[in-house]
């Protein structure tokens, strides 16, 4: 065709936007094979992210429960969509516009509030969460979307073809398949393709409807990048590309008329990586008795879980969350059948206070005595009825020494030498607790005007800013971007490792300590395997794999001596002993939550 | 006429799932957090369900509404920019790119957003912050560096790098079906290209700029991953703060009335361009 040749400057700039959209997949799929942890700078050719996926069952898993919610999500909602679309605009219903906007409205309102409505409303059906509960959210916010785009295709069809049809003989149905639905072919493609990247991408409504064994990849992605954008990430999203990207290619081929021959190589080599996560998933035998835990990403280490398999003769399914409320949401909602979580201490002051956990049988959890006690006994849990500490950590600086020179104050986040430099968390009772700390206030205040007096402080102090984010701050200060972040220790004890200049300091003034415990939930349904399974992780030699492995600071005093000197003398990880005793523990301060979130929302809004 | 009723209980059938599905996945939970957002924050996180409208009285402050006033702004800016981007690549792909390819081309629009938006707004962050690839570039062609991360242009970029496609693809579906014979007939009658363009080829695409707009207006209203991520946090946008409400302050019922106070405002907008919308749907 000769119109084809003629638009150069349509044709570069179409270019242009294929580039800007695939920069960020360059971007992904080099570091894909980067021998760096963090997504920050170039150290070499490796492929042993590819090889941890294949021994990752966690990720194949998650995978495999993404490629069959997007398939199903696609298929039912691309036909019920088009159905209504067809309805609409060829029905003659008298009121087609307003049936209209009411299908348009699934679209207007945010992603969260679309989450928790649905898992408010299946808890009360009493629905259990799962897979059921996943596709069946897909679908209620993709339906719109197909309505939309194949609308906009039939509002142009002319009509007068079908009624051609119609007088030429043809039935309804003949004059739909033969006339209707090839006009209509590419608006149905792409309401499909918009559905499946919709729903494979979807984190925030299904964290929320998510139960057991149903995690799909966005919510093993989110809780994996609370510790960095690892490059197995990037690994998976390249495989996930590359599967797709053949089996497209292949039909490609088939539509332009290759033989079928021809077009089977990709589709078999998609299907295969494809597939993979698949037939590489049945290799766990089944077992009768399961153990359900729900747990942070990077908590516990597959060979870990293999080995209490093994002893027990059970199946442990290890379902992720990235934050507590998460967590939080779903116990409250009581529709969730975990057996294990794994909630940090103020979260336990609220599950405790609401009677949504399980006190514990001390008798059967012997091992125990290998806790430290410093971290026991506390306000949260007095005596420890409802929780055992798996990992604990605290909140300081992680500094360029190279660049600041010794740090050991709050004082250094607020330096003007540093303007433009300067990292902090985005989350309102940190950043609050480290002004606090600053005046030597207790960090849980809700004194109006001490509050007040740490706002104005982090007004001042946000031109020298450069960036709040509470969850890469570990490579924001590798790359080099800022010099002092303010940030949690589990993070900033690994960056050492890329970087020996980078140290971390618990400020002298104070600061916060959080403790994640492993408790069970009032309702679970496995309560002796689950005190089996808290017993298990407290055996010094698994407490010092896991320790070994996630590189948090373990609360088991016994692990230690089985630990390797790079781990016991990383200050991050075990901090000199004086830090235990200035920081303080965040609690649950009720009402005064929304005081703030207010200040805090105030901060932001300043300009 | 029998004809038109059957052909009305055809419709009303064809249209009965997705009815379906929206009464009983969407009005009715919606309807929930709907009392919800009447009611007042719990001390541990829940609800309590004493009714009034204190909350929607507090999303009127200053406060939220300049934040929810901004996300408009953003929102319009995000869809002017798309459109303006978007019509000319949809233009492109739709009359001038070679025809075998035109299906695949299409894909490949879509193909990158199978991947984790999250990962790819990080990958933007290496590319854009200040030792990133884009700043290492200029600095080997000898140009000085840009301040690319943590300000308003990276929102606005990452606002659309995330929302072109739900622009394009509408586009390209109008485009596509377009009559070629009405541009001949428009050149033949001694229209220019730019007169064909404004006269004939948008008058008759205009379902798909509106259904573009509205795919990307709406969603980008609630966005909070480019402005967290690329903005450096450093602005609050309604997505953020209705996020936080339900994630991190646990006031489901603020929440609520906030996202209930941005949906009003979306269809004080539609009803606003009601007449537009009308005349697209009528095309």
């Amino acid at each position: 065709m000769s119109e084809t040749r003629r638009a150069p400057v349509l044709g570069s700039l179409a270019a242009l936007v294929y580039l800007f959209l695939y920069a960020p997949i360059l971007v992904l799929v080099a570091f894909s094979f980067n021998q760096s942890r963090l997504t920050a700078e170039w150290k070499g050719f490796t492929l042993e992210w590819y090889a941890r996926l294949l021994s990752s069952p966690q990720i194949r898993m998650s995978l495999g429960n993404s490629l069959v919610v997007a398939l199903v999500t696609t298929v039912v909602a691309t036909a019920i969509g088009t159905a209504a679309a067809l309805a609409l605009a060829r029905g003659r219903l008298r009121r087609p516009g307003s049936l209209m906007a009411l299908i348009a409205l699934p679209i207007v309102v945010p992603e969260i509030v679309l989450a928790s409505s649905l898992l408010l409303f299946f808890a009360a059906l009493g629905l259990r969460l799962g897979f059921l509960t996943v596709i069946l959210a897909h679908v209620a916010f993709c339906v719109s979307y197909v309505v939309v785009v194949v609308r906009a295709r039939l509002a142009g069809l002319d009509p007068s073809l079908e009624e051609a049809a119609a007088d030429l003989g043809a039935g309804p149905w003949r004059t739909f398949l033969k006339v209707t639905l090839p006009g209509l072919a590419p608006g149905i493609l792409s309401a499909a393709l918009l559905v499946f990247a919709l729903s494979i991408d979807d984190y925030v409504v299904t964290s929320f409807v998510a139960g057991v064994g149903s995690t799909t990849l966005p919510i093993q992605i989110y809780s994996m990048v609370r510790s960095g954008v690892t490059p197995e990430i990037n690994a998976v999203s390249t495989l996930l590309l590359v599967a797709t990207a053949l089996l497209l290619l292949s039909a490609h081929q088939l539509e332009r008329g290759a033989r079928a021959r021809v077009a089977a190589a990709p589709a078999l080599l998609g299907l295969a990586v494809l597939g993979a996560p698949f037939v590489a998933g049945t290799g766990a035998a089944p077992a009768e008795r399961v153990l359900n835990v729900y747990i942070w990403s990077n908590y516990i280490a597959p060979e870990t879980v293999r080995k209490f398999e093994q002893r027990h003769g059970v199946r442990v399914n290890v379902d992720l969350y990235d934050t507590n409320e998460a967590l939080l949401a779903k116990i409250q909602a009581g529709n969730a059948a975990y057996d294990v979580v794994c909630p940090s201490n103020y979260s336990i002051q609220i599950l405790r206070a609401q009677d949504l956990l399980l006190p514990l049988d001390h008798t059967a959890l012997p091992h125990r005595v290998n806790l430290e006690p410093a971290l026991l006994d506390k306000p949260y849990d007095p005596g420890n009825r409802y929780s055992m500490p798996y990992f604990w950590g605290t909140c300081g600086i992680g500094y360029d020494r190279r660049r600041t020179g010794p740090v050991d104050s709050w004082d250094a986040l607020w330096d003007k030498r540093f303007a433009g430099r300067i990292l902090m968390l985005d989350d309102a009772r940190e950043t609050i607790g480290a002004a606090l700390k600053r005046r030597g206030r207790s960090l849980n205040a809700t004194d109006e005007g001490w509050l007040r007096d740490a706002q104005r402080q982090l007004i001042d102090q946000k031109p020298l800013v450069r960036v709040y984010d509470s969850g890469s701050f570990d490579a924001a200060l590798l790359s080099g971007d800022v010099w002092l972040a303010q940030g949690w220790s589990g993070q900033l004890a690994k960056v050492r490792e890329e970087n020996p200049d980078l140290e971390y300091v618990v400020p002298k003034e104070g600061s916060s300590l959080f403790v994640d415990s492993l408790a069970i939930p009032r309702s679970a349904p496995h309560p002796e395997l689950a005190h089996a399974f808290l017993d298990f992780v407290m055996e010094a030699e698994i407490a010092a794999e896991i320790c070994r492995t996630m590189q948090y600071s373990t609360p088991n005093r016994a692990a230690v001596a089985l630990l390797p000197p790079e781990i016991t003398r990383n200050p991050a990880i075990f901090p000199p002993p004086d830090v235990l005793r200035r920081v303080e523990l965040i609690e649950d301060i009720g009402d005064a939550t929304v005081l703030y979130d207010r200040l805090w929302t105030e901060v932001k809004a300043e300009r | 006429m029998t004809h038109a009723r059957s052909r009305r209980t055809a419709a009303l059938l064809l249209l009965l799932p997705c009815l379906l599905v929206l009464l009983a996945l969407f009005l009715a939970p919606q309807a929930l957090v709907f009392e919800a957002s009447l009611g007042r924050r719990s001390a541990y996180g829940g609800v309590v369900h004493e009714w009034s409208a204190a909350n929607y009285a507090r999303a009127a402050e200053p406060l939220y509404l300049g934040i929810l006033a901004r996300s408009v702004g953003l929102a319009a800016v995000t869809t002017c920019a798309c459109l303006v981007i978007g019509l000319p690549v949809a233009y492109w792909l739709a009359r001038h790119a070679p025809e075998r390819h035109r299906n695949g081309l299409l894909v490949l629009m879509i193909l990158p957003f199978w991947t984790s938006f999250l990962v790819r707004m990080y990958a933007w962050v290496f590319l854009l912050r200040s030792e990133g690839l884009v700043n290492v570039g200029l600095g080997a062609l000898g140009l000085p560096g840009l301040s690319l991360l943590y300000n308003d242009f990276a929102v606005l970029l990452g606002q659309v790098y995330g929302e072109l496609p739900f622009m394009i693809l509408p586009l390209f579906v109008s485009l596509e079906k377009l009559d070629r014979s009405l541009l001949e007939a428009a050149a033949d009658l001694g229209a220019t290209p730019l007169r064909a363009l404004l006269r004939v080829t948008l008058p008759l695409i205009r379902p798909g700029i509106v259904a573009g707009c509205v795919l990307v207006f709406v969603p980008s209203l609630g966005a909070y991953l480019a402005p967290d991520l690329l903005g450096g946090a450093r602005t609050v946008y309604a997505g953020s703060l209705i996020q936080s409400q339900f994630a991190v302050a646990r006031d489901m019922p603020f929440g609520a009335a906030l996202s209930f106070v941005l949906s009003l405002i979306v269809l004080a907008l539609l009803l606003l361009f009601r007449r537009p919308l009308q005349a697209a749907q009528e095309a």
